[in-house]
C-alpha cells in the first residue's frame, strides 16, 4: 500500500511538472543575453541558422529543400537548416514556441502566425527587422500583410503569402435545389452576397443529406479569424484600433447581433455545430466560408463547385475579407541578426515569393509575383475572388499584445453559444452578451495585468 | 569472530552496491520530478507570463487568492472528480467482467484477448480523433448518430451537449482503458489455486457464490491495485478533452490538467497556472491518503 501511495504521489508530481518543465532556470535567466540560439553554433567563420515552420504539404517540403539547397551552397559562410514541426491543431505550435522562449531555445528565425506577430513582438521575442526591408521594398507587399507584420510602427515580421476566405457552393446541389446560379455568379467584390441572402441560401439548400452551411473552421484560431469581417462588416470590430480594448466592442450590441446571426445557422439547422473535417469536399454541406487553400483541396472534389465573395452585413452592405499568413521572423535568440535579415531578403525576392506561394497555393504577398508564370491562375477566377479580397477589403486581425487570450477565450465562447444554439433549437441573446462579455472582461485583464503601463 | 566480519564486510558491501544502484534512478526523479515540483511552488507566487521572462513579479499569495475566487478552477475541479467518481468503477468492472471471460480455457480466446487489449496499443490521441467523427451529431457524417437515425432516433450532439459531453468521454475512456486492467485481472485470475474452485463445487458452492467467496477474495489486492492506477489515470484526465472538445462546451469536459495547461500555454498565465498545479498535487495527494485509509486491509 506504501508503494502505492508513494507511486500516486509521484504521478501526482508528474502533473505538477507538466507546468513546471517549460520553466527557466530562474527568474533572472532572462535578463542576461542569451548565449546562443537554437542550433545557432558558430563553428569558424560560418554562420548556422535554424528556421522553425509548421510542416505543410508535400509540394512545400520540396520546395523547400531545394531552396535551401541552392542558398547553402552559394552561401557556404551563412548554413540554413529548416526543422518543419507539426502545427497538429491550432495551438500546439504555439506551445511549442512558449516552451522555447522559457528555456532561451529559439530558433534563429522562427514562422510566426499573422495575429501573434504583436504578441511576440510587444514581449521582445523577436527583433525589428526595419533594416532589412526598405519602404520601397515594402511597398510591393499588399497593405494588409506589411499592417499585420508592424507592431509600434516597426516590422516585426514578413510574409511570402496571404490568406483569404469566401464562400464556397457546390454547383450541381444547389441547382438541384433550384438555386439561381446567374445571381450567385454575378456578386462582386464591391457588392457581396447580404447575411440574409446567404441564410436564405443555407435554407433553401438544407436537406436531410446536406447542411446549407460550414461556419466552423475549427474550434481554435479558425473561429476569430474567419468570422471577423462579419463583426467588421455589422459595425463593430473585435477590439479597438490600439488592440487595448475589448468592452464596448467584442461584447457591444453589434456583436451580439453578430454573433447571433452566425448561431441562428446553428439553431436552425443549417449548419453543423461539429463539422467534420473537409464537410464540404465529402458533400455534406451545400456551402462552406473557407479558406483560399480550400481551392488546392477541392481538386479531389466529383462535383462542380464555385466561389463568391465573404457576405456582407444587410445594415452596412460593407464589403470586408479575412486575411493574414504565417510570417518569418527574427528571435531574440538569433546570434547573427544580419545573417539572417539577408536570409529573409533573399527569401522574400520576387522570384522566390512566386515560387514558394504556388508551391503552398495561398495568394502571393506581393503584387509583382502575380506577373511571374507560376501564379497565373490567380488571374482567372475562381483564385481572382481571393486576390481581389487582399487587394480591396482584407482587414488584419487585432494586433494586440494580449491576441492570444483573447483568441482562447473567443473561441471557446464561440464554441459555447454553438452548442448551445445546437442543443436548444433557439437563439438565447442573453446567453452570448454574457459569454461575449466574459471574453472582454478576461482580454482586459489580460492587457491591463502585463501590457497596461 | 572472523565469519561474523566477512559476514558483516559482505553486509556492508551490499548497503554500498544498493546505494550506487539506487543513483540513477534517484537522479532522474530528482531530476524530472522534486525539482518541477519545487519549481511549480516557487512560480505560484510570481507574477509570470510565459513569454516576458524578464518581467517576473513577486506578488505573493495573490495567484493562490485569485485561484479560490475561480469559477472555472472549481469547474474543472468538479469535472475531473465527477469524471474520476463515473470512470473508475466502471472501468474496473468492465474489465474484470472482460478478464473473467477471457479466462476461460477455449478455442478462440487469445484473439479475444488481442481484440479486447487492442485499444490500449493504440494512442489516445489516435482514438479521440476516429470517436469525434463516431460521435459527430451529422447523421450523415457520424456513425453512431447514422445507427441511431436508422432505428428512427433523433441526432444526438454528443460531444457539443454539455449534458452529454463528459458521458461521451466517459464511455470512451471507460471503453480504451478497460483493455488494460482486463490484462492485470486476468494475471491475478490465473494466480487462483484451481483446488480452491474444486473444494467449494464439493462444498455445493454455485458460480455466483464461488465468484463472491473465492474469485473476489483473492483478488483483493489485484482490485486494489487496479482502482489506484485507474485513479490516477483518470485525475490526469487531459488528451481527451485536448482533442475532442477543447474543454467545451460550456466547461462542461474542463479538466484540472486542461485548465493549467490553457492557462499555462494558451494564456501565457505561467505564475497562476502554477498555483492551480500546486493546488491540484495537494488535492491529489489528499485523494490518495483517502483512498488508502478506504482500502486498508485492517
Amino acid at each position: 500500500m506504501k508503494k502505492n501511495l508513494a507511486s500516486l504521489a509521484l504521478v501526482s508530481a508528474m502533473a505538477l511538472s507538466l507546468v513546471a518543465c517549460g520553466g527557466n532556470s530562474g527568474s533572472s535567466s532572462g535578463g542576461a543575453a542569451p548565449a546562443s540560439g537554437g542550433g545557432n553554433d558558430a563553428s569558424g567563420d560560418v554562420t548556422n541558422l535554424t528556421i522553425w515552420q509548421p510542416s505543410d504539404k508535400e509540394t512545400i517540403e520540396n520546395w523547400w529543400i531545394e531552396k535551401l539547397d541552392a542558398w547553402n551552397s552559394e552561401h557556404p559562410e551563412i548554413q540554413v537548416h529548416r526543422e518543419a514541426i507539426d502545427r497538429s491543431d491550432s495551438y500546439a505550435y504555439d506551445n511549442k514556441v512558449a516552451t522555447a522562449v522559457t528555456s532561451n531555445d529559439l530558433p534563429d528565425i522562427l514562422f510566426v502566425d499573422g495575429p501573434q506577430v504583436s504578441y511576440y513582438a510587444a514581449n521582445g521575442i523577436i527583433v525589428p527587422l526595419d533594416s532589412y526591408f526598405s519602404a520601397d521594398d515594402l511597398s510591393d507587399f499588399v497593405d494588409s500583410t506589411v499592417a499585420e507584420c508592424t507592431y509600434d510602427g516597426k516590422l516585426y515580421a514578413i510574409s511570402a503569402t496571404e490568406s483569404s476566405v469566401a464562400l464556397y457552393y457546390n454547383k450541381g446541389y444547389m441547382e438541384e435545389c433550384g438555386v439561381d446560379i446567374a445571381k450567385l455568379e454575378s456578386y462582386t467584390a464591391d457588392a457581396p452576397m447580404t447575411w440574409s441572402e446567404f441564410e436564405a441560401l443555407a435554407k433553401q439548400c438544407t436537406t436531410d443529406k446536406y447542411v446549407g452551411a460550414h461556419i466552423v473552421m475549427d474550434h481554435g484560431e479558425g473561429l476569430p479569424y474567419a468570422l471577423e469581417p462579419m463583426y467588421i462588416s455589422n459595425g463593430k470590430d473585435y477590439l479597438s484600433e490600439d488592440g487595448s480594448k475589448a468592452q464596448g466592442y467584442v461584447n457591444s450590441s453589434e456583436a451580439v447581433e453578430t454573433t447571433a446571426f452566425l448561431a441562428s445557422l446553428i439553431a436552425n439547422g443549417y449548419a453543423n455545430v461539429d463539422p467534420i473535417t473537409d464537410e464540404f469536399l465529402n458533400g455534406a454541406c451545400a456551402t462552406e466560408i473557407q479558406g483560399s487553400w480550400d481551392v488546392s483541396v477541392l481538386e479531389a472534389a466529383d462535383f462542380e463547385w464555385g466561389v463568391t465573395y465573404y457576405p456582407v452585413s444587410d445594415k452596412t452592405k460593407k464589403p470586408v475579407s479575412p486575411c493574414g499568413d504565417w510570417a518569418a521572423a527574427v528571435t531574440m535568440n538569433c546570434g547573427n541578426v544580419d545573417a539572417a535579415g539577408e536570409f529573409l531578403q533573399w527569401l522574400m525576392s520576387k522570384e522566390n515569393v512566386a515560387s514558394y506561394a504556388a508551391a503552398i497555393a495561398k495568394p502571393a504577398s506581393r503584387s509583382s509575383a502575380y506577373d511571374d508564370p507560376l501564379m497565373a491562375d490567380y488571374k482567372e477566377y475562381p483564385l481572382t475572388v481571393f486576390v481581389n479580397q487582399l487587394e480591396n477589403n482584407a482587414v488584419p486581425r487585432p494586433r494586440t499584445p494580449s491576441y492570444a487570450t483573447f483568441s482562447t477565450d473567443y473561441a471557446e465562447a464561440m464554441t459555447n453559444i454553438f452548442s448551445e444554439a445546437a442543443s436548444n433549437g433557439t437563439v438565447d441573446e442573453a446567453f452570448i452578451q454574457t459569454q461575449l462579455d466574459n471574453v472582454a472582461a478576461s482580454f482586459e485583464e489580460d492587457y491591463n495585468t502585463y501590457y497596461g503601463q | 569472530m572472523s565469519n561474523t566480519t566477512v559476514l558483516s564486510a559482505r553486509k556492508r558491501n551490499e548497503r554500498v552496491a544498493a546505494y550506487i544502484f539506487t543513483i540513477p534512478a534517484v537522479v532522474l526523479l530528482i531530476a524530472f520530478l522534486v525539482v518541477p515540483v519545487i519549481y511549480t511552488v516557487y512560480y505560484s507566487v510570481f507574477q509570470y507570463q510565459v513569454m516576458r521572462p524578464k518581467d517576473i513579479t513577486f506578488i505573493g499569495l495573490n495567484n493562490y487568492a485569485r485561484l479560490f475566487g475561480d469559477a472555472d478552477f472549481y469547474q474543472a475541479l468538479k469535472n475531473t472528480i465527477y469524471f474520476t467518481v463515473i470512470v473508475v468503477p466502471t472501468q474496473c468492472v468492465l474489465a474484470l467482467a472482460l478478464a473473467l471471460l477471457v479466462s476461460k480455457r477455449f478455442r478462440g480466446v487469445s484473439v479475444f484477448r488481442t481484440m479486447y487489449f487492442s485499444p490500449q496499443l493504440t494512442s489516445m490521441v489516435v482514438i479521440s480523433v476516429l470517436w469525434t467523427v463516431l460521435y459527430n451529431s451529422n447523421p450523415n457524417t457520424g456513425l453512431i448518430n447514422s445507427m441511431l437515425a436508422g432505428i428512427g432516433m433523433k441526432p444526438i450532439n454528443f460531444l457539443s451537449n454539455p449534458k452529454t459531453a463528459m458521458n461521451a468521454i466517459i464511455f470512451m475512456s471507460a471503453w480504451q482503458g478497460a483493455g488494460y486492467q482486463m490484462m492485470i485481472f486476468l494475471a491475478g485470475l490465473q494466480g487462483i489455486p484451481g483446488e480452491q474452485y474444486e473444494a467449494g463445487s464439493i462444498d455445493g458452492a454455485n458460480r455466483v457464490q464461488q465468484f463472491l467467496y473465492i474469485t473476489l477474495p483473492n483478488l483483493r489486492g489485484t482490485i486494489k491495485y487496479v482502482i489506484m492506477i485507474t485513479m490516477i489515470q483518470a485525475m490526469k484526465l487531459f488528451t481527451q478533452p485536448y482533442v475532442m472538445t477543447q474543454g467545451g462546451p460550456q466547461n462542461a469536459t474542463k479538466t484540472v490538467v486542461y485548465y493549467i495547461y490553457t492557462q499555462g500555454f494558451q494564456k501565457g498565465n505561467f505564475g497562476y497556472a502554477c498555483s492551480v498545479a500546486a493546488v491540484f498535487f495537494v488535492i491529489v495527494v489528499a485523494m490518495s491518503l483517502i483512498m488508502q485509509k478506504l482500502t486498508a486491509d485492517d
